[in-house]
C-alpha cells in the first residue's frame, strides 16, 4: 500500500459550496431518484418504465457527486445510459403493447399509476381513457382506433392478461414503505458508524486505479475473464446451427437479406456483392 | 460564471460554424443525414406523441452537448472547467445525445421515428468500445484524464499524439463518425425512413435538434484536436485560434473521409466494430504501452515521467 498523501489545501480545486446549495442539490437528486423509482414501478409503458429507472439511477449518481465520488458517479451514468437503452430495446422487441396504450386506456388507473401513465396513446376522439371521472362505457367502443406504432411490435388479439397489474403491488408498496421507515429510524437513532475524519482524496481515480490494479487485481481480472467468457458464449449460441430454422425465421431472414432500397443519388459504384445484383 | 458564459458562447459559435459549413459542403448529392434541413419556421403536428418524452428528447440531447463543451480547453485559462477526469466525463455526457434521440424518436410515435430510435440505440453499441480504446492511448501517454494536462503534456514533449499513435487516431475518426451520425454511419437519419427524428420535430424543437446534431460533431472534432493534435498549442498564433483551426480541420477531414465510402447499415457497423475496430483498438493499446516503455511521448517536466 502506498503511503497516503496528506490532503493539501493547495491541491483542492473544488469550489466551496454553500450549505443551502448543498441541501438544494441533495433535495433535487433525492427527488429524482425516488420519483423515478415510483414512476418505474407504476407506469403502464415499458419504455417509460425503463427511462424512469434510468432517471432514478442518474439521481443516485448526483448523490455520488455530492459525496465527491465523481468517478463513481460518471461510471454509474455511463453504465446505466447504455445499459438501460439496450435493455429497453429488447423489452420493446419482446413484449406486446410496449407503449402501454392498451393498458392505460382499458384500466381504471388512479394515483401514481394514473399520473405516470398520462398521455399514453390518447384516443383520437379526445376523451382521455385514463381519466377516472370519465364514463368508461365508451372505452370499449373506441377499441378500433388507428393503431400507432407503439403497438405494432408483437400485437396481440384481445388478451385480458393484465399481468403487469398484479395484486401484490399494494403489499410491495407497504413493504417498501416499511423498510424506508426503518432506515430513516436508524438514521435518527444515530448508531455509532465508523466515520473517517479525513477529507476525501481529490484524485480519487488514481486511488481507485491503484486499488483495482494492486490489491484487488485477481478479482478484477477474474471478473474481466468471466465477462469475456459470457461474450464468447453469446456469440457461440447465436451462430448458424445445423438445425433448420422455422419457416417464420426463414421469412425474416429473407427480409433482412433482401437488397436494400437504392439510394437515389449515390455517386459511388456498387460494391459487387451478391445483394447488390438486381434480382 | 464567466466560464459558463464562455462555454455557451464557444458552443454557439461552433454550432453556427458547423451548421453553416456542413450543408454548403455536402451540396445536393447523396444523403445528408443529420445535416438535412429541419422545419424551424413551422411546427410539426403529430397525431399521438408521448407528451413527456417528445419534448424531453431535443432538450436532453442539447444538454449533453453543452455539458461536453465544458471540459474542452481553448487556452490554459479558457476552459469551462478543467475537470480532473475530463476525458471520461466527455465520453459519458456525449451519450446523452443518444438518449435524446431515443426519447424523441419514441415520443414522436410515428413508425419512422421509432425506427430511428431503434437504430440510434443499436449504433451506440457499435461505437462506444472502440471510442474508449482510441482515447485510452493519449491518456496513457499523458498520465492524466484532464484535457488541459493532456494538451500541456503534448506541448512539453514537443509531439502531437497523432505521430506515435496513428492507429488510435484513425480509430477515433471512425468511431467519432459513428458517434456523430455522419456519413457513412447515418442510418438513424437515413432518407428511406424520412430522415428519422428530424422530420417529426419542428419549431423550437427543430432548432434544438439542429443545435444538438451540429454541436455533437463540433465537440467530437474538438476533443479529437485536443487529444491527438496538440489542442491549443502551436507557434506564432494565440491558443484559441490554433484550437479553432485544428477543430475545423479535423471536422472537414472526418466529413470528407466519411463521404468516400458507401453508407453502412447498423448491422454492418456492428460487425465492423466487433470484428475489426475492437481488436485493432486492443492492439493499439498494446503498442502504446510498448512505446511508453521505450520512452516515447514522455513529458520531461512532469514529476512521474522520464524514468
Amino acid at each position: 500500500m502506498p503511503v497516503k498523501t496528506p490532503f493539501l489545501l493547495e491541491e483542492a480545486t473544488e469550489m466551496e459550496v454553500s450549505p443551502v446549495l448543498q441541501w438544494a442539490a441533495f433535495g433535487i437528486f433525492a427527488f429524482i431518484s425516488i420519483a423515478g423509482a415510483l414512476g418505474m414501478a407504476t407506469t403502464m409503458s415499458m419504455f417509460r418504465s425503463g427511462i424512469f429507472l434510468m432517471a432514478s439511477f442518474i439521481g443516485v449518481a448526483g448523490l455520488f457527486i455530492l459525496l465527491l465520488a465523481d468517478l463513481l458517479a460518471l461510471l454509474q451514468i455511463m453504465m446505466y445510459i447504455g445499459g438501460m437503452l439496450v435493455m429497453i430495446l429488447f423489452m420493446l422487441l419482446f413484449s406486446g403493447d410496449p407503449g402501454g396504450g392498451m393498458m392505460s386506456t382499458h384500466m381504471r388507473l388512479r394515483g401514481p399509476e394514473w399520473f405516470f401513465s398520462l398521455g399514453l396513446a390518447r384516443s383520437p376522439s379526445g376523451t382521455d381513457g385514463n381519466n377516472a371521472n370519465d364514463s368508461s362505457d365508451k372505452e370499449e367502443d373506441q377499441r378500433d382506433q388507428a393503431r400507432d406504432s407503439h403497438q405494432e411490435e408483437g400485437e396481440k388479439e384481445e388478451s385480458n392478461d393484465m399481468s403487469m397489474f398484479t395484486p401484490a403491488k399494494r403489499g410491495a408498496a407497504g413493504l417498501a414503505l416499511g423498510i424506508g421507515v426503518l432506515l430513516i429510524a436508524l438514521l435518527l437513532w444515530r448508531p455509532h458508524w465508523a466515520v473517517v475524519a479525513q477529507m476525501p482524496d481529490p484524485d480519487s481515480p488514481r486511488r481507485i486505479g491503484h486499488l483495482l490494479m494492486d490489491k484487488y487485481m485477481i478479482a478484477f481480472e477474474g471478473a474481466g475473464l468471466l465477462i469475456l467468457l459470457g461474450i464468447f458464449g453469446a456469440v457461440l449460441l447465436q451462430r448458424p446451427g445445423k438445425y433448420p430454422d422455422s419457416a417464420h425465421r426463414e421469412e425474416l431472414r429473407a427480409a433482412v437479406e433482401d437488397a436494400p432500397a437504392p439510394v437515389k443519388t449515390d455517386p459511388l459504384k456498387p460494391l459487387g456483392l451478391d445483394r447488390d445484383r438486381e434480382k | 460564471m464567466t466560464s459558463v458564459l464562455a462555454t455557451v458562447a464557444a458552443l454557439l459559435a461552433g454550432v453556427g460554424l458547423t451548421a453553416w459549413l456542413e450543408p454548403k459542403w455536402l451540396g445536393a448529392n447523396g444523403e445528408r443525414g443529420p445535416a438535412s434541413p429541419v422545419k424551424i419556421a413551422a411546427d410539426v403536428r403529430l397525431t399521438q406523441p408521448d407528451p413527456w418524452l417528445y419534448y424531453a428528447g431535443p432538450v436532453i440531447a442539447c444538454m449533453g452537448v453543452s455539458w461536453a463543451m465544458v471540459c474542452i480547453p481553448f487556452s490554459p485559462s479558457l476552459v469551462g472547467n478543467d475537470v480532473n477526469i475530463g476525458l471520461f466525463y466527455f465520453i459519458v455526457v456525449v451519450d446523452f445525445v443518444v438518449l435524446g434521440i431515443a426519447l424523441g424518436g419514441w415520443g414522436a410515435n410515428t413508425p419512422d421515428s421509432v425506427e430511428s430510435c431503434y437504430r440510434a440505440i443499436a449504433q451506440l453499441i457499435a461505437y462506444v468500445i472502440p471510442l474508449g480504446l482510441a482515447i485510452i492511448g493519449p491518456i496513457m501517454m499523458a498520465r492524466s484524464l484532464s484535457t488541459v494536462h493532456i494538451v500541456e503534456a503534448q506541448a512539453n514533449a514537443q509531439l502531437w499524439y497523432l505521430i506515435p499513435q496513428p492507429i488510435g487516431f484513425i480509430l477515433y475518426v471512425i468511431s467519432g463518425l459513428m458517434q456523430v451520425y455522419r456519413a457513412p454511419f447515418l442510418e438513424p437519419f437515413a432518407d428511406p425512413i424520412g430522415r428519422g427524428v428530424l422530420s417529426v420535430f419542428g419549431g423550437w424543437k427543430g432548432l434544438l435538434w439542429r443545435l444538438a446534431l451540429s454541436g455533437v460533431l463540433f465537440v467530437v472534432a474538438a476533443m479529437g484536436a485536443v487529444i491527438f493534435l496538440g489542442g491549443y498549442s502551436g507557434p506564432f498564433l494565440p491558443g484559441p485560434v490554433w484550437m479553432v483551426i485544428k477543430t475545423v480541420g479535423l471536422m472537414v477531414l472526418m466529413i470528407w473521409l466519411g463521404r468516400q465510402v458507401r453508407l453502412l447499415s447498423v448491422a454492418e457497423m456492428l460487425s465492423l466494430s466487433w470484428k475489426v475496430l475492437i481488436p485493432v483498438g486492443l492492439l493499439n493499446v498494446l503498442l502504446v504501452g510498448g512505446l511508453i516503455l521505450l520512452g516515447a511521448g514522455q513529458d520531461p517536466f512532469s514529476p512521474g515521467g522520464g524514468h
